[in-house]
C-alpha cells in the first residue's frame, strides 16, 4: 500500500525544444568541468579526487569529469519508495506520480490582522494535526508547519520540529540540516523504522559548505534519502537571466547527487529548485514572480530527462493576506509545476512567502490542490464514458441525464468537489450570511480540530523520541549552543 | 587650459559614474591626480552624482543592480582619491564613519555588501570588514577609524547571538557611547535588535541606509 497522490496523465508542458536542452546540458558539464565547485569537506574532497574528480586542495576547487557526472545521474533510482510511520501513507515518488505538501512558514499570522508573530507548541500540534486530515496533503516537508515555536532554542528547532511531525501526524516527513541535527532525526527515523529524507543544501554560487557535506555522508551512511536542493537569488547569488540561473543551479545540484552516488551507489535522491529572483527594491527574494514558474518548469524538464525525481519551486505567494493576489500566485506556480512534471510540490498553507503559514489558508489551499490533480488526472475516453448507447437511448428533448444510473456513477469523479470553496448561488448566500471561502475553512478547522485524532505513537515510541530529544538538548548544552 | 581640462575630466568622471563604469572611474580619478585637479572636487562631483542615482532609487526609478552599479563605480574612484586627500592633507567631509561586517561564523556576505554599498552612496565612509569577523575585530576597527556607526549582519538564528558578544565587548572597552549600532540580517528582527541593546534594527538595505542616516542625526 501507498499514498496514491495524483497520476499525471496528460503529456508534461515542455519549454525547451531538443537543442535548447542540449545547450543547457552541455552548459552545465562545462561549468562543472571547467569552473568546478568550491567544497569545504576533506572526506568530500578525497573521495571525488579518488574518482577522478581534479581537486585543488588550497582552494577546494573541485573539477568534473563528464563522464563521471553521467555515470553518478545514471546511478540514482528514477523512481523509489519511502517508508512513513503507517504504511499506506509510503510514497512511490517519481514517474508520472504528484503528490502535495504543505508550504511551511517561519511564523504562523493573525487571520485578522494579518501580522506575523511565533506559534505557540499548543498552535503548532493543531496545526499539524489540521494537516494530517487534509486529503490533499501527501507528505510533511522539512520545517514544517513553522520553523520553530514559542520557547524552543534556534538549535533544537528542527529536531521539535521533526518529532512535532512525527507525533501529530502519520504522513510521511523530511527535514533540513543544521549544526548536526541531522544525527538526531536519523535516530529518531531508525527508532520508528520509518524514512526521514533530509536536505543536502549548496550554498550558491556553485559552492558546498562543511555542513551539507557531512549531512550527506551521514544520510548516505544510513541509507536514508536525500533531498539535493540550491536556493539562489537570481540576480544576486546566481545570474539574472532564467538560462543562467537553471544552469548554475543545475551544476550545484548535480555536483551534490554525484557525491551522493560515490559514497553510496543507488542512494534514493530527489532534487529541488529553489530559486528566487531578487526583489530589486528590497533585495528580498520575489516570492511568486512568474520567472520563478518558468525556471521550474524547465528545470523539471531537465530532471524529468535525466531520470531523477524532482520538486520545483515552492508556490509561495508574495501577498501578506489571504486574498485574490496570494489565490492567483499560488494558483499559476502550483498548476505549471503539476503541468511540467513535479514530483514533489509545496503548496498549502503559506501565506506570505516563507515567513508565514497559517492551517486555514492550508485547508483553503487544499481545494486549489484538488483542483490541480483533478486537471492532470485528464479525461477517460472509453465506451462507457464516450456513452454512446446512454445519448442513443436518452435522444433529443425531453430526454435528460439527470435520472440516469450513468450519471450517479459519473459525476463525482469527472467534477471535482471543492471542501471549502463557496460554490452557492446567490439567494443562498444572500441567506447564509455571505461567507467566503476564508469563513468556511476557519469553521472547517474546528470541525477537524474537534473530530480528527492522528494515529498516536505507541507509549515506546514516545520515550524513544523523548530520548532522542533530550539526547540532543545535551549535545548542544554541551557544545554551549543553549 | 589646465582648468578647462580638468573640467573636461571631471566631467567624465562624472558621466562615468552615472555610467557605472568602474573601470573607466578608477582611470579617470588617476587621471584628475595626475593632471592636478583638485580631489576634493573630484569627489564633491561623485557625491553628487550618487546622491541623484539615490534619488531617483527612492522615487522607484533606479533599482538595486544600477545603486550598486553606482556603489563599485564610486568606490573604484574614490581609492586614487582618498590617498590623494591623506597626502595633500586635505580634510574630506562626509557624513559619518560606519563599520561593518557580517558576524563570527557567519559567512553570508550579500545582504551586507548592499548595506555596504548603500551607506557609501549615502555619503559615509566605510570600512567593509567582510565576513566571519570577530568581536575583537569590530573593536578595533571602531578605535582605528574612530566610527560613528557599527553595523553588524547575521543570517543565522545560531550566529545572532553573536552580536550580543559584540555588543558586550563594546560595553567593556567603554565605546558603547561611542558609537551607534545598527543590526540586521535574516535571523534578526526588531525584537531581538531590542533584546540586545542595539539602536537600531532594518529589514533592507535600503531601509538600513535611512537608519544610519537617522542615527548619527543626519534626517
Amino acid at each position: 500500500m501507498a499514498m496514491k497522490g495524483f497520476t499525471r496523465r496528460i503529456k508534461p508542458i515542455e519549454i525547451l525544444n531538443d537543442e535548447q536542452f542540449e545547450s543547457i546540458h552541455r552548459g552545465t558539464l562545462d561549468v562543472l568541468e571547467n569552473v568546478g565547485m568550491r567544497i569545504e569537506h576533506k572526506k568530500a574532497l578525497s573521495l571525488l579526487e579518488k574518482n577522478g574528480c581534479h581537486v585543488d586542495h588550497s582552494s577546494r576547487r573541485v573539477k568534473f569529469p563528464p563522464g563521471l557526472v553521467e555515470e553518478c545521474l545514471r546511478k540514482a533510482p528514477s523512481s523509489f519508495r519511502v517508508r512513513a510511520r503507517d504504511s499506506k501513507n509510503d510514497l512511490i515518488i517519481g514517474g508520472n506520480t504528484v503528490y502535495f505538501g504543505p508550504a511551511p512558514g517561519k511564523q504562523t499570522v493573525d487571520i485578522d490582522t494579518w501580522e506575523p508573530r511565533e506559534a505557540t507548541r499548543k498552535e503548532t500540534y493543531d496545526c499539524l494535526t489540521v494537516l494530517d486530515a487534509l486529503p490533499n496533503i501527501h507528505f510533511l516537508p522539512s520545517y514544517t508547519p513553522y520553523f520553530g515555536f514559542e520557547d524552543i532554542p534556534p538549535v533544537m528547532r528542527i529536531p521539535e520540529i521533526c518529532a512535532a511531525k512525527i507525533r501529530n501526524s502519520s504522513k510521511w516527513l523530511f527535514e533540513g540540516h543544521s549544526n548536526d541535527c541531522e544525527v538526531f532525526v536519523i535516530q529518531m527515523a531508525e527508532a520508528l523504522g520509518i524514512d526521514i529524507m533530509e536536505s543536502v543544501l549548496a550554498s550558491p554560487p556553485l559552492t558546498y559548505y562543511g555542513e551539507a557535506m557531512e549531512c550527506a555522508f551521514r544520510l548516505a551512511e544510513a541509507g536514508m534519502p536525500a533531498r539535493v536542493l540550491t536556493g539562489p537569488v537570481s540576480g544576486a547569488t546566481a545570474p539574472a537571466t532564467i538560462a543562467g540561473s537553471v544552469l548554475t543551479a543545475n551544476a550545484e545540484i548535480i555536483a551534490g547527487v554525484v557525491i551522493l552516488q560515490l559514497i553510496r551507489p543507488g542512494l534514493r535522491v530527489e532534487v529541488k529548485d529553489f530559486t528566487f529572483p531578487q526583489n530589486m527594491k528590497t533585495g528580498a527574494p520575489a516570492f511568486a514572480n512568474i520567472g520563478v514558474s518558468l525556471h521550474g518548469v524547465i528545470f523539471n524538464q531537465i530532471w524529468r530527462r535525466y531520470g531523477i525525481p524532482v520538486g520545483m519551486t515552492t508556490a509561495y505567494p508574495n501577498s501578506k493576506v489571504s486574498d485574490s493576489q496570494l489565490g492567483y500566485e499560488k494558483a499559476l506556480i502550483a498548476l505549471n509545476a503539476a503541468l511540467s512534471g513535479v514530483n514533489l510540490q509545496l503548496v498549502q498553507g503559506s501565506v506570505h512567502g516563507e515567513l508565514t503559514h497559517h492551517p486555514v489558508q492550508a485547508i483553503i489551499d487544499d481545494d486549489l490542490v484538488g483542483m490541480v490533480g483533478r486537471f492532470i488526472e485528464g479525461v477517460e475516453i472509453n465506451e462507457e464514458t464516450l456513452a454512446l448507447d446512454l445519448i442513443a437511448e436518452v435522444g433529443p428533448i425531453p430526454g435528460e441525464y439527470l435520472s440516469k444510473a450513468h450519471t450517479r456513477k459519473w459525476w463525482r469523479t469527472e467534477q471535482f468537489l471543492p471542501q471549502v470553496a463557496d460554490v452557492l448561488t446567490y439567494p443562498e448566500w444572500l441567506r447564509t450570511g455571505k461567507k467566503t471561502c476564508l469563513d468556511y475553512a476557519r469553521e472547517k478547522m474546528e470541525e477537524i480540530l474537534a473530530t480528527h485524532k492522528p494515529t498516536p505513537l505507541s507509549p515506546d515510541q514516545e520515550k524513544d523520541i523523548e530520548t532522542i530529544l533530550e539526547d540532543a538538548r545535551k549535545f548542544y548544552k554541551g557544545k554551549g549552543l543553549m | 587650459m589646465e582648468e578647462t581640462m580638468g573640467e573636461e575630466i571631471l566631467k567624465k568622471l562624472e558621466d562615468a559614474a552615472r555610467a557605472y563604469d568602474e573601470v573607466a572611474c578608477a582611470a579617470l580619478a588617476e587621471e584628475a591626480i595626475k593632471t592636478g585637479v583638485d580631489p576634493m572636487k573630484a569627489t564633491n562631483v561623485l557625491t553628487k552624482a550618487m546622491e541623484d542615482i539615490g534619488e531617483a532609487f527612492s522615487r522607484g526609478d533606479l533599482f538595486l543592480p544600477e545603486l550598486i552599479g553606482a556603489g563599485s563605480a564610486m568606490k573604484a574612484a574614490m581609492t586614487p582619491l582618498n590617498e590623494e586627500i591623506a597626502k595633500e592633507g586635505l580634510h574630506k567631509k562626509g557624513i559619518g564613519t560606519a563599520v561593518i561586517g557580517t558576524v563570527l561564523g557567519d559567512i553570508h556576505s550579500i545582504g551586507k555588501d548592499m548595506v555596504s554599498t548603500l551607506l557609501i552612496a549615502t555619503g559615509f565612509t566605510v570600512h567593509d570588514l567582510g565576513i566571519d569577523v570577530k568581536a575583537e575585530q569590530f573593536i578595533a576597527a571602531i578605535k582605528k577609524h574612530d566610527a560613528d556607526i557599527l553595523a553588524m549582519s547575521a543570517l543565522l538564528t545560531t550566529t545572532a547571538k553573536e552580536q550580543q558578544v559584540v555588543m558586550e565587548a563594546l560595553n567593556q572597552e567603554g565605546l558603547r557611547q561611542k558609537v551607534k549600532v545598527m543590526v540586521g540580517g535574516g535571523a534578526i528582527d526588531e525584537s531581538f535588535a531590542k533584546s540586545i541593546g542595539a539602536d537600531g534594527y532594518a529589514a533592507t538595505a535600503p531601509e538600513a541606509s535611512v537608519l544610519a542616516k537617522k542615527l548619527i542625526g543626519e534626517e
